[in-house]
């Protein structure tokens, strides 16, 4: 009978069909006939510096504070971090950060290097607010900064950058397993569209393997930054990174498990830029040791 | 009012279950693992921050999915303080059975033996150690408790810390056998066909098979806490360097009737355009081999078990594998 839902499985995964499935059996969406015909492009910096974080994982807030300059100035083409910055937002916005403090938190450093960095550029600083939490923090805000730490995440996959606004939704319960390929879908939202200005993923420690809790069996000194303006091409990338550490961990395959959903439905589905390794431009700087991509 | 010798009774038998139950409830909330006050430098508050299935989420968000996948009671945590240094943090983890606490134990074994004068398991198929400890984290495994030590920042001081509080954890509690349900396991099958013993996991949930071996976002094999389930590779000896392997699952259901229903489900989800040749042959004869994208698969229904194989090479070794697997069925019955 044609009208059975069709399930997901490894199979769909194997075959290459995955986001067909996703779209028909979770989305109610046939993304297959809705392929992008245009060519896109989207820009990824990833920063690094091997002196980020000492042999004790303190991290060097002058360092990560020139990391984030030259994400800036790289990503954007302006000269200085300030008309980077001012290229990004406007001085009238209010700026919501919003790092977070899941499985591997967000360092506060990377955060506080955002901050100073937006009042430096003249930004002022009651316009600056942490905007983690329900549905009323994007409303205050004109203008956001995603700032996730990279993860592997046990129920999801991944769970960088589309997990960042999962309390956005108000219902982050419905988000997990198979609903994970709708977490697009909380960037749509009216009050959430539109004004995310920057992704900037905390890669200086990321956690390759799915926890559910801590493990610092998983983590490593990566020591970068990954930054974009499309939150699709920063999480292929991020996902990309993710999966060459864990290859590399364990001598032999280890793809995550279970795979993820959400960004080939970001892409597909909810159109918030590309999955395509192939239209992402990755431009990278610093330490070039083990940068896995 | 009057009361019947017979309502009497009843009242009687009521009362006295509610107060031998009361007593054990209150002997098992009594019970506390006898952790040092002190350990190095650190200290631990004089009582444990108590988690159960009503703040589990609270607690440690949606990890705590994992834990109620298993027999879970309640989990002690405790933090191990000090002067400028980081925390250390202790999780008993009291699971329902033995069974439980191996199967947390289980989903990883990628740690060196922490070596806690515990006493490794005997003759077992899984890897031998009940402790395991790597970059600051010690994982052990002690008749129904799961524990976690985990060192924020590992140090010499730390480690030495940590492996302490385990030395604690162990100490006098009894050391039972692995899930009996492994014994469905071989070590080798044929002449080519190596189980890898840290790649099993024990398990009851199908989130926690995803973890291992992704099969599907959805509960297709009917996977809850009455049933119980073992997955593992077996690898072909004579291919070192392309390691193929072969992945086995069997699930052991409370009774055949839920195995039936669950290969149905099974294989109407993961095997749809084969639903004719299922319902001509029926399941409890044969094996049923399908050659799918990524090699040979195959199931085979037998009481209240199921044996499945994914990514043979050829439809041969999907049979000795299942095979396999229902001869040790058939002598653990």
């Amino acid at each position: 009978m044609k009208d059975e839902r069709h399930v997901i499985t490894r199979r769909d995964f194997i075959r290459g069909t995955v986001g067909a499935a996703v779209g028909t059996s979770i989305l109610g969406f046939d993304w297959s006939e809705a392929e992008a015909k245009a060519v896109r492009s989207s820009l990824v910096t990833v920063v690094r510096d091997k002196n980020a974080m000492d042999s004790s994982k303190n991290v060097d807030s002058a360092i990560v504070k020139k990391m984030l300059d030259q994400t800036l100035t790289s990503f954007t083409g302006k000269k200085n971090a300030k008309d980077a910055w001012l290229s990004l937002v406007k001085p009238d916005d209010t700026i919501g950060l919003v790092p977070t403090d899941h499985l591997n938190p967000t360092h506060d450093e990377v955060t506080d290097a955002v901050r100073s960095s937006l009042m430096d550029a003249g930004i002022p600083k009651k316009r600056i607010i942490m905007a983690q939490g329900d549905p009323s923090m994007p409303k205050k805000c004109t203008a956001l900064i995603a700032l996730p730490a990279l993860k592997a995440h046990w129920l999801t996959g991944i769970g960088t950058v589309f997990k960042t606004y999962i309390m956005y939704s108000g219902s982050p319960d419905s988000y997990h397993e198979e609903n994970s390929a709708k977490l697009g879908e909380i960037w749509n939202l009216p009050f959430v569209k539109g004004k995310t200005k920057l992704v900037l993923v905390d890669a200086l420690y990321p956690l390759c393997d799915k926890g559910p809790q801590p493990d610092p069996r998983y983590k490593w000194a990566y020591n970068g930054l990954i930054a974009g303006t499309d939150p699709v091409a920063v999480e292929t990338v991020s996902l990309q990174i993710l999966n060459e550490k864990r290859k590399a961990m364990r001598g032999e395959p280890w793809p995550l498990s279970p795979p993820p959903l959400c960004v080939e439905a970001a892409d597909k589905m909810y159109k918030l830029g590309t999955s395509q390794m192939k239209e992402i431009k990755i431009e990278h700087f610093g330490w070039k040791q083990d940068l896995l991509l | 009012m009057k009361l019947s010798l017979k309502t009497v009774f009843y009242l009687l038998t009521i009362i006295m279950t509610a107060s031998i139950s009361e007593g054990a409830t209150a002997k098992m909330k009594a019970y506390k693992l006898d952790l040092p006050k002190t350990v190095g430098v650190w200290t631990r508050p004089d009582s444990a921050r108590l988690v159960d299935s009503t703040n589990i989420f609270k607690y440690m968000n949606g990890a705590g999915e994992l834990y109620l996948a298993y027999g879970f009671n309640h989990i002690d945590v405790y933090e191990y303080s000090a002067d400028n240094q980081e925390i250390i943090s202790v999780e008993l983890y009291h699971m329902k059975t033995s069974d439980d606490a191996f199967g947390l134990l289980s989903l990883d074994w990628a740690s060196d033996s922490a070596a806690l004068n515990d006493s490794p398991a005997d003759k077992t198929i899984a890897p031998s150690s009940r402790t395991l400890y790597g970059s600051g984290l010690l994982r052990i495994w002690s008749d129904n408790i799961y524990a976690r030590v985990m060192a924020y920042r590992e140090t010499p001081a730390s480690k030495e810390a940590v492996l302490s509080l385990g030395r604690a954890i162990v100490a006098n509690r009894k050391t039972p056998p692995e899930p009996e349900l492994l014994n469905v396991l071989s070590h080798t099958i044929g002449s080519d066909w190596k189980l890898r013993k840290d790649r099993i996991g024990y398990f009851r949930s199908y989130l926690v098979l995803n973890s291992l071996y992704y099969v599907s976002h959805e509960n297709i094999l009917n996977l809850d806490l009455s049933t119980e389930a073992v997955t593992a590779p077996y690898e072909k000896m004579s291919d070192t360097e392309n390691r193929r392997r072969a992945q086995f699952l069997f699930v052991k259901y409370a009774n055949p009737d839920l195995a039936r229903q669950a290969l149905e489900h099974f294989h109407k989800a993961y095997l749809p355009e084969h639903k004719q040749n299922f319902a001509a042959s029926p399941m409890t004869e044969s094996p049923n081999f399908f050659k799918l994208e990524d090699g040979w698969s195959g199931y085979k229904l037998h009481d209240k078990y199921i044996m499945l194989v994914f990514e043979c090479p050829d439809q041969e070794t999907a049979g000795i594998i299942i095979q396999s697997g229902l001869r040790s069925a058939l002598f653990q019955k």
